[in-house]
C-alpha cells in the first residue's frame, strides 16, 4: 500500500501497539484510509462529485468554490435526485445504486461504481446531502455522521456541500497547496469533465466570481472553449473506426509554432485516462510529422466495448488497462497519422450536434421523467464528414480478432496478460549478434548465432533509458546538465505552480525550472542524458506528470512513471537513420539493460527469427 | 547536340564542388539532378535544395547554347569512376545525357532545365566585404562545431555572423556550450547580424582553400551570397534572435590555468575510455599544481589521470561532458590552451593566448 496510509495507521495507533489483539478496524477509519486513495486534494473532491451527478444525469451543474475549494465546494446539479431513505445509504461504504453483481462490473459503464467516494468524502470533510428525488414532495437533507434526514428547501436536484476538506487530518491538510494551485488543479478537473459531456452545462465560481461557464454545445464548440481558439483553429479532425472501436476528436496543427497549451486529453467510454499506451501512440504519430519531440495538444474520445478495458485499476480511476494494448496503440497511431497526413483540402469540418439531443430543460417532478444514468454507450460515431481512415483493414482485423479470442469472459478482473513474453537472451557472447541493416527507420535488423534478430529500436532506446535513470536514481540523483543557454516558455499558471512545489523532486530528475514570472518559466538544467532533446517539451511533459501525481513523495509514489515518461521523450524518434556501429551499441546496451525485453509500455522489443523457421518458409530442407 | 568535351578533372572538379548539397532524397525528385547550361562557351554547374544554391563554371568550346538536368549523383560516381585524365565527352541527344570516354560509354536521363527550381537572388545585397580564404575557413573552423543540430530553437542551427567596422564575428551555440571568434576585416558598412544556417557553414568551410585568395562576402535582409574563384553560393537566413552572447561569456573569472592542449586531449580521451556510455561526464579536481581528471561507469570502473599545471587558485571540484571539452580542443590549433573557473557551478571559459578574439564558454555538469 501507499506509504501516506501508513501514516494514517500509525496516527491512530499508539507506540507499543504490536500487543494488541487483531480487531476489526472502525468503520471511519476505514473510510479515511480508503480517502487516502480517492481524496488527495479538492479537485479529486470535485472529480468525484461531478461524476455523481452526470450519472444522476445531469444537465445544468453548478459549481461553487472557496479557498480553493479547500473551505467550501458546493455542488448543486438537477439530476434525478436520491429517495429520503437512500440518502444515509448513499453516504455508506461500499453502498452504490450503480453496480449489483460481478457481472455488472465487467460492463460498466457509469463513472462511479465503487461506492466508496461520498463516504470517504464524508470522513475527512464536513458534507451534508441535499436532494430532492424526481416525484417527491419536498427534499430532505442529510449531514455526515448523522442517522435522519430532515427537511429541506430545493427545488429538484442534488446539492452536496462539503466544507473544510481534511479539518479533522491535520496530516493531510498540510499536503494542500496553496489556494491558487489547488483552484487550478479543480479547474482541471472540471475541463476534464466538461470536455466528456458537452451537452451538459457547468459553471464554476470561485470566492464568490464566476470563472468559467459553459453552456450546452456541441463537442467541437466545447473542445474550443475548453483547449482555446487558437488550438482550435489550426486542429484537425480525428475520426475512426474499426470494428466495435471507435476514436474521435481533434489534435493540434503539427505547425503550430507554439502550441497554445499542451493540453492532452485522452477519454475512454467518456472517461478521462491517462494512459501510456494511448499517449505513446500520439507522440509517434506526431514524431514523423514534427522534428524533435513537439508535443501536440489533443482531445479525443475513444469508444470501445467495455469488457475490452479494465477501469478497476485505480481507486481514483484516471488509469485504464486494455485487453490488447497493441492493437489499441496500432489504431490509435494510425487514426493520428493519418489525420495528420490529411491533406490541406481536409481542412478542419465543423461538427454536427455532438449530444444526443437538445439539452433538456429543468425538470422539476413528473414521475416519468425519470432518466436512467447517462450510460456511455460506445456505438459508431460520425460527427464528422465520413472519410476513410487510413490504415483501417489492418487494425480492424486485429480487433476482430481480439474480441472473437477473448469473448465476454471474466477477463476484465484480470491482470492481462501480456501478449509477448520476452524470450531469455540467446547463449553466446553477444546474444543479439552484430546488427547487418537498419529496416525503415525503424527496425534493426541483426545476425546472431541463431537465425535472424529483428530489433525495434525506439522500444529498445526507451528500455534502455529508463533503466538507467532508474539505477541513477538508486543512487542519489540523475546527472545534470544545466543549460549555457536556458530555455524560456510561457507557461500556464499551474506548471508554475507546480515547478516551485516540486523543486526538490526535479532537482533528484537533474531539472531546475524556475519562474521568470506568473506565467512564464526557464528550463536551467536537464537530465544529462536528454541534454539534446527539446528542453521546453520535456520539462512540460514532466510538470504535467507531476501536477497529476498531487501531493507526497512523488519520487517514491510515481518514480517509474516519471522515469517512464522521460525515457519516451528521448527515445521517440522516428526515421533516425542509424551507423551499423551504433546500432551495434543499441545491441550491446540492450544486453546488459535488465528487462529489456519488453519497452515501458510493455510492448516487445525484439524477436528471434531461428534459422530453421526461415530455411522452412523457403523450403529448404537441412 | 554537343555539349563539352574535356579531361576528366576539368569536369569533375565543378561536379564535386556544386554536389555536396544535393539531397539523396528530396521530396522533390528535380533537386537530385544538377543544372547544366551551356552559353557562350562557358558550362555552368549549378545545384540547390532551395535553401542553398551553389554554381560554378568551366570553359567548353563554343556552340549552340543548351541546358539540361541530369542526377547528380550519377554524374560523380561516373566521373569518378573514369580514369584520371581520361578525354570525356557529353551529349545531349532525345532528352539523354550521353558521355563518352574510350571505350565507355553512359546514356543519362534528363529532365528538362526550365522545371529545375533556382533561388532568385536579392537585389539588396547591401553589406560586403572581402578576406582571404584561409582566414575565413580558420574562423569557422574555431566556432562552426558548437552549433546546434536539428534543435527545436530553430535559430541555433546556424551561425551568427556579424560584420561592423574593421571586423566580423562568428558565434555558434547549442545551449550548451558556445563558441565565439573574430577577425579583423576590411570593411566599412553600418553593423550587420545574420544567421547562416547550419548547412551553408558546413559546406562554404569544405569548400573555401586554404590561400589568401580572396573571397566575398555579401548579406541582404534575407541571403547571404559567397563567391569565391568561379563559385557562388547563396543561401537563405535563418530568421530570429540569437541569444546575447555577451551575457553568456563570463568574465572577471580569477581562477585560470594553462596546459598543453595536447596533453590535455590525451588525459581526456584516456579517462573518457570509463565514462558512461551515454553521457560522458569526467569529474576535473583543480588544485594547487594539479589537474585530476577522472571517471568511472555504471560498472564501479574508474579511470585517474593528471597534469601538472601552474595554479594557485580556489580548489574547484567540477563536472563537465567530456565530449564539449574534446571539440574544443580538437578545433583550436594554439599549443597551450587557458581554462578559466568562477566555481563548480558556473561556466568555464576556454581561451588560447595566440588569438585573444577566441572564446569558449561551456557549463559543467552535475554528475
Ligand atoms: N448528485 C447525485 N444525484 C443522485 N444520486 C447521487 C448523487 N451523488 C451520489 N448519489 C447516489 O449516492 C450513491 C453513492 O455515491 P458514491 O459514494 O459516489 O458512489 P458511486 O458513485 O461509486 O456509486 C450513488 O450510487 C448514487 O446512488
Ligand atoms: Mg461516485
Amino acid at each position: 500500500m501507499i506509504p501516506e496510509v501508513y501514516n494514517f495507521a500509525m496516527n491512530a495507533v499508539p507506540e507499543g501497539a504490536g500487543a494488541r489483539p487483531i480487531r476489526l478496524l472502525p468503520d471511519t477509519l476505514i473510510s479515511q484510509i480508503a480517502a487516502g486513495e480517492v481524496v488527495e486534494r479538492p479537485a479529486s473532491v470535485l472529480k468525484e462529485l461531478l461524476e455523481n451527478a452526470l450519472d444522476a444525469g445531469a444537465t445544468a451543474i453548478d459549481i461553487r468554490l472557496d479557498a480553493g475549494g479547500v473551505k467550501r465546494l458546493r455542488i448543486a446539479d438537477d439530476g434525478h435526485g436520491i429517495p429520503r431513505d437512500e440518502l444515509a445509504p448513499a453516504l455508506t461504504r461500499h453502498a452504490t445504486s450503480k453496480i449489483a453483481s460481478l457481472e455488472e462490473l465487467e460492463n460498466v459503464a457509469s463513472l462511479g461504481f465503487r461506492g466508496e467516494a461520498l463516504a470517504s468524502i464524508a470522513s475527512v470533510a464536513d458534507l451534508t446531502l441535499t436532494s430532492r428525488a424526481r416525484g417527491a414532495p419536498h427534499a430532505f437533507a442529510l449531514a455526515g455522521g448523522h442517522r435522519d434526514p430532515a427537511r429541506a428547501a430545493l427545488a429538484a436536484g442534488t446539492v452536496i456541500e462539503v466544507a473544510e476538506l481534511f479539518g479533522q487530518v491535520p496530516a493531510r491538510r498540510k499536503f494542500l497547496k496553496s489556494e491558487a494551485t489547488e483552484f487550478a488543479h479543480c479547474g482541471e478537473a472540471l475541463r476534464r469533465i466538461a470536455l466528456s459531456r458537452p451537452e451538459v452545462s457547468f459553471t464554476l465560481a470561485h470566492n464568490g466570481r464566476v470563472a468559467q461557464h459553459l453552456k450546452a454545445e456541441t463537442l467541437e464548440a466545447r473542445i474550443t472553449h475548453v483547449l482555446g481558439e487558437e488550438f482550435a483553429r489550426g486542429a484537425r479532425m480525428v475520426e475512426a473506426q474499426a470494428g466495435p472501436i471507435g476514436i474521435i476528436g481533434m489534435i493540434g496543427d503539427p505547425a503550430q509554432a507554439r502550441a497554445s497549451r499542451d493540453a492532452q486529453y485522452f477519454f475512454v467510454n467518456g472517461r478521462f485516462v491517462r494512459d501510456k499506451v494511448l499517449q505513446h501512440a500520439v507522440r509517434a504519430a506526431y514524431a514523423d510529422v514534427l522534428h524533435g519531440d513537439r508535443q501536440p495538444a489533443y482531445a479525443l474520445f475513444i469508444t470501445l466495448p467495455p469488457a475490452g478495458v479494465d477501469v478497476n485499476v485505480h481507486p481514483a480511476k484516471t488509469e485504464v488497462r486494455f485487453r490488447e494494448s497493441q492493437g489499441i496503440h496500432q489504431f490509435v497511431m494510425r487514426a493520428v497519422s493519418a489525420a495528420l497526413s490529411a491533406s490541406a483540402a481536409d481542412a478542419p469540418v465543423p461538427m454536427a450536434n455532438a449530444a444526443s439531443g437538445a439539452p433538456a430543460a429543468i425538470v422539476d417532478g413528473g414521475a416519468d421523467a425519470v432518466r436512467p444514468p447517462a450510460m456511455f454507450t460506445p456505438t459508431p460515431m460520425s460527427l464528422f464528414r465520413a472519410a476513410p481512415p487510413a490504415g483501417q483493414p489492418q487494425s480492424q482485423a486485429a480487433y476482430f480478432a481480439m474480441f472473437s479470442a477473448a469473448g465476454a469472459t471474466s477477463r476484465a478482473m484480470e491482470a492481462p496478460a501480456p501478449s509477448y513474453l520476452p524470450a531469455p537472451l540467446p547463449e553466446g557472447d553477444m546474444p543479439l549478434g552484430h546488427a547487418v541493416a537498419q529496416l525503415h527507420g525503424i527496425y534493426i535488423l541483426a545476425q546472431n548465432r541463431a537465425g535472424l534478430v529483428v530489433v525495434d529500436m525506439h522500444a529498445a532506446h526507451e528500455r534502455i533509458l529508463y533503466e538507467t535513470f532508474k539505477k541513477d536514481l538508486e543512487g542519489e540523483r540523475i546527472a545534470a546538465q544545466p543549460l549555457l543557454i536556458p530555455v524560456a516558455f510561457n507557461a500556464e499558471r499551474i506548471e508554475v505552480a507546480t515547478a516551485g512545489d516540486y523543486a526538490d523532486a526535479l532537482d533528484r530528475l537533474g531539472f531546475e525550472i524556475t519562474p521568470l514570472s506568473e506565467t512564464s518559466l526557464a528550463v536551467r538544467s536537464v537530465p544529462a542524458l536528454l541534454a539534446d532533446t527539446d528542453a521546453k517539451a520535456l520539462a512540460r511533459d514532466v510538470l504535467k506528470e507531476l501536477q497529476e501525481f498531487g501531493s507526497g513523495e512523488v519520487l517514491t509514489r510515481h518514480r517509474d512513471e516519471l522515469l517512464s515518461t522521460m525515457a519516451c521523450h528521448a527515445a521517440v524518434r522516428a526515421n533516425r537513420r542509424l551507423s551499423l556501429a551504433e546500432m551495434d551499441a543499441l545491441l550491446r546496451q540492450m544486453e546488459e539493460t535488465e528487462k529489456s525485453g519488453q519497452c515501458n509500455h510493455g510492448r516487445p522489443t525484439w524477436y528471434q527469427f531461428a534459422l530453421a523457421d526461415l530455411d522452412r518458409l523457403f523450403l529448404r530442407g537441412r | 547536340m554537343h555539349l563539352v568535351t574535356a579531361e576528366r578533372d576539368a569536369l569533375l572538379k565543378p561536379i564535386q564542388t556544386v554536389s555536396g548539397i544535393v539531397e539523396r532524397r528530396h521530396t522533390l525528385p528535380i533537386l537530385s539532378n544538377l543544372l547544366l547550361t551551356k552559353t557562350d562557351g562557358e558550362l555552368s554547374f549549378l545545384a540547390t535544395d532551395i535553401e542553398v544554391q551553389i554554381s560554378t563554371k568551366a570553359q567548353c568550346e563554343k556552340g549552340q547554347d543548351a541546358a539540361t538536368t541530369v542526377a547528380a549523383r550519377k554524374l560523380l560516381d561516373i566521373l569518378r569512376a573514369l580514369p584520371a585524365g581520361a578525354n570525356v565527352s557529353m551529349e545531349l541527344n532525345n532528352k539523354k545525357l550521353n558521355i563518352k570516354a574510350g571505350k565507355s560509354r553512359f546514356s543519362l536521363q534528363t529532365l528538362a532545365a526550365e522545371d529545375f527550381p533556382t533561388v532568385s537572388q536579392s537585389a539588396e545585397f547591401k553589406a560586403g566585404f572581402t578576406v582571404g580564404q584561409k582566414s575565413l575557413k580558420a574562423l569557422l573552423a574555431l566556432v562552426q562545431y558548437a552549433m546546434a543540430q536539428q534543435d527545436i530553437r530553430y535559430y541555433l542551427n546556424g551561425l551568427l555572423l556579424i560584420v561592423e567596422k574593421g571586423q566580423a564575428k562568428v558565434v555558434a551555440t547549442d545551449g550548451h556550450r558556445l563558441a565565439f571568434a573574430a577577425l579583423a576585416v576590411e570593411s566599412d558598412v553600418d553593423r550587420q547580424e545574420v544567421i547562416i544556417p547550419r548547412k551553408t557553414v558546413i559546406e562554404l568551410e569544405r569548400l573555401l582553400d586554404d590561400s589568401d585568395e580572396p573571397i566575398r562576402i555579401d548579406i541582404a535582409p534575407t541571403q547571404v551570397r559567397f563567391q569565391f574563384g568561379n563559385v557562388e553560393l547563396v543561401s537563405k537566413l535563418v530568421e530570429g534572435k540569437f541569444p546575447d552572447y555577451n551575457r553568456v561569456i563570463p568574465t572577471g573569472y580569477k581562477n585560470s590555468f594553462s596546459i598543453a592542449r595536447e596533453e590535455l586531449i590525451g588525459c581526456l580521451q584516456r579517462a573518457a575510455i570509463l565514462t558512461n556510455e551515454k553521457f560522458k561526464g569526467v569529474r576535473c579536481v583543480v588544485g594547487d599544481g594539479s589537474l585530476k581528471i577522472s571517471c568511472t561507469n555504471t560498472d564501479q570502473e574508474e579511470a585517474q589521470e593528471e597534469a601538472e599545471i601552474d595554479y594557485s587558485g580556489d580548489a574547484i571540484d567540477i563536472g563537465f561532458n567530456v565530449t564539449y571539452l574534446l571539440d574544443v580542443l580538437a578545433h583550436v590549433k594554439s599549443e597551450t590552451i587557458t581554462v578559466a573557473l568562477g566555481d563548480a557551478n558556473s561556466s568555464a571559459l576556454v581561451t588560447t593566448p595566440d588569438n585573444t578574439e577566441f572564446k569558449y564558454v561551456v557549463m559543467p555538469m552535475r554528475i
